[in-house]
């Protein structure tokens, strides 16, 4: 079976751990065992029962009522299975939260209708970081109608109140829905509610099904592009890699950069078969007629000629998540690289979409920056192939944001 | 239980355990001769050219099932590893989840001390309980063996952490994706051997093998992998329950995992 992977993002408390536990009660994709563990866990607290349990496995999690690392659940829907996958929605985890939704493939954004809660920072700055994990399609989920009456000009505020910003800041019109919902109550997920008569679109599970039915495929451009782990057999000199773009075949002619050095293929082994020809997502194993060393991870594998351009400076746009010093290093398919400056070109408040004027990087900002490895590095822009055009940032060993190369 | 693209778990899995091996010095593995580990070892052949290509601990209380310790010398012979047993001794006044806690972390400790091992593969799966399901595939502990599960490292883009301090270690989840039912169909296409206990004899099979204090068979007519395949598809049971130290108390995984419990 097809498994989707679903990020849930939004605001703490806006309800993505109870809107992922009531999908999977509904769905009959949590036992009976888990429920009752949920429910018996929520009567200790002195509280109704309360369905984010069922992902909120630590202690503390449930004690204080907050998600604290990412986690995922499987549900089964028509001929596709979607693999929730639950983040934190406080600012300061917001590393766990990067760490979920980085896998997802479609965006789920939770926004409270609750008058005292609403559309908040963190609302906008979790659409803002999906878009630069490459995120393209949103269903708004507008919860907690049962607590506005279920009234429609709440859910239309809400929805006129976001739409100029999801369009700013990059989702096309087709490929954002919003849909009124209670995740506690199960209203509008997997069955329509009763009590809003008002709302004539699709459920919660149909907006989610539909996306992926109607999803755009994005082809690679198709030029090969193998990513070297390493050399996984010093004597025979056999390298193992993925090929995250294009075909290879036996006698191709290809580069190794940027070590520079070029080679012809004798050898492609896909899970311990010799084979003609490989495809874009295999991890593969291979031989060459050229010993190009044993130092070689990180390096890509291109057609001879036609590779990634290799330069030590890039302009990307970096989201921070904490301070980045002035020497940060970053990861970049699998090493790690320092970096010899950083210099902030603009600030874009991830709340608004809009560059400001400013030099400093602060943490929950995002900057256009121009970066100088200490080497040159082969690379792409994100938006030509995402795995060379983007990287992970850390300062002194820490976390500090994630970046996509633009130029 | 939710069937998944086979070819799909087993590119990631291949990929992390070859990035887990090109990354560190020094790896092994974590056998216990059930499927899941073994499901693993069959991957590392497969990404290695037919050979494992790291250590494999047995955490060996001695009072495992004789047809386990059959099991590891029929496997270990057939496809030539290079099995550690560590043998840890069970003390007669630790009992289930107290047992689980300290014996094993504690002999894991030792025999990683003794080797220097600095990663660990240890072959979980986020279906088999919400506490797993909030793993990393690399996964940083202190040298104490605690979890920091408070706070993870980021972890995106196939960027894996190898960050250590210095005497702590890394532990590697190449399966943390696999459903249950996953395993036992690549069992089933790779024609991978496993432990006859997991078939039924007089209506009772074991789902998931501990040692033999703590585990107890599950009623179940399924002789066969297909058979346990369409157990699977319908049931409703979770795959832990018939280890008995999963019950004890609540969040009793929890405390397990954070002392270092795999």
């Amino acid at each position: 079976m097809i498994v989707k992977t679903v990020a849930l993002l939004g605001h703490k408390d806006h309800g993505k751990s109870t809107l992922i536990g009531s999908m999977l009660m509904q769905t009959g994709a949590a036992t009976q065992v888990r429920i009752k563990e949920a429910e018996a866990y929520s009567k200790k607290l002195g509280k109704p029962f309360e369905p984010a349990f069922i992902l909120d496995s630590f202690h503390e999690e449930r004690e204080q009522g907050m998600t604290y690392d990412t986690t995922r659940a499987q549900i089964k829907y028509k001929d596709i299975a979607f693999s929730l996958i639950d983040v934190p929605g406080h600012e300061e985890l917001i590393k766990n939260m990067i760490s979920g939704a980085s896998y997802g493939e479609l965006a789920v954004l939770l926004v409270s209708a609750k008058s005292d809660e609403g559309i908040r920072d963190q609302t906008k700055r979790h659409l803002f970081v999906s878009r630069m994990l490459g995120i393209e399609r949103l269903v708004v989920a507008v919860n907690k109608m049962d607590s506005v009456e279920y009234d429609e000009s709440v859910f239309n505020n809400i929805k006129n109140g976001l739409i100029g910003f999801i369009n700013r800041i990059g989702f096309r019109k087709e490929d954002v829905d919003f849909v009124p919902i209670s995740a506690y109550n199960g209203e509008n997920l997997v069955e329509k509610s009763r009590n809003m008569p008002w709302y004539k679109g699709s459920t919660l599970i149909d907006a989610i099904y539909g996306s992926f039915e109607n999803a755009r495929e994005n082809y690679s451009s198709g030029a090969l592009r193998i990513v070297v782990q390493g050399v996984i057999d010093q004597e025979r000199k056999i390298i193992a890699g993925r090929i995250i773009s294009g075909r290879l075949e036996i006698s191709d002619r290809v580069d190794v950069l940027p070590i520079g050095k070029s080679a012809t293929v004798k050898e492609i082994i896909v899970k311990g078969k010799s084979i003609d020809a490989a495809e874009v997502g295999e991890n593969i194993a291979i031989t060459l007629d050229n010993d190009i060393g044993s130092e070689m991870r990180g390096n890509i594998i291109s057609k001879v000629g036609s590779g990634p351009r290799v330069t030590d400076t890039v302009n990307a746009k970096v989201f921070v998540t904490g301070s980045i010093g002035n020497k940060p290093s970053v990861k970049f398919n699998g090493i790690d690289v320092g970096c010899k400056g950083i210099s902030v070109l603009d600030v874009i408040d991830t709340t608004t979409g809009e560059k400001t004027e400013g030099k400093d990087a602060e943490a929950l900002n995002a900057i256009d920056a121009k970066i100088t490895f200490d080497r040159k590095l082969p690379v792409e822009n994100y938006t030509v192939l995402k795995e060379l055009g983007r990287f992970v940032l850390y300062s002194a060993g820490e976390f500090a944001g994630i970046g996509i190369i633009e130029d | 239980m939710i069937k998944q693209d086979l070819n799909a778990l087993e590119e990631k899995s291949i990929y992390i355990i070859r990035e887990a091996k090109l990354k560190f010095k020094n790896i092994a593995a974590l056998w216990s001769m059930g499927k899941d580990s073994t499901t693993m070892l069959a991957l590392a052949r497969k990404a290695f050219l037919g050979k494992v290509p790291f250590p494999v601990i047995h955490i060996d209380n001695s009072i495992d099932f004789p047809e386990t310790y059959k099991f590891r010398q029929d496997l270990a012979k057939e496809w030539n590893l290079d099995l550690i047993v560590a043998q840890s001794e069970i003390k007669p006044d630790l009992v289930g989840s107290a047992c689980c806690g300290k014996n094993k972390p504690e002999t894991l400790k030792k025999v990683m001390d003794e080797h220097g091992f600095d990663a660990l593969i240890v072959s979980i799966r986020r279906d088999e309980h919400g506490v797993r399901a909030k793993e990393r595939y690399f996964s940083e502990r202190d040298k104490d063996f605690k979890w920091d599960y408070k706070n993870q490292a980021a972890e995106l883009w196939d960027n894996y952490s190898s960050k250590l301090d210095k005497k702590g270690h890394i532990r590697v989840h190449p399966l943390l994706d696999w459903n249950e039912i996953d395993i036992w169909s690549y069992i089933k296409q790779e024609n991978i051997p496993v432990n006859p206990l997991y078939f039924s004899r007089n209506g009772y099979r074991y789902r998931s093998l501990g040692c033999t204090h703590c585990t107890v068979p599950l009623r179940s007519e399924a002789k066969t992998i297909d058979d346990i395949i369409s157990e699977l598809e319908t049931t409703v049971d979770e795959e832990r329950s018939g280890r008995s130290m999963d019950k004890e108390r609540e969040m009793v995984m929890q405390r397990l995992r954070s002392l270092g419990y795999m």
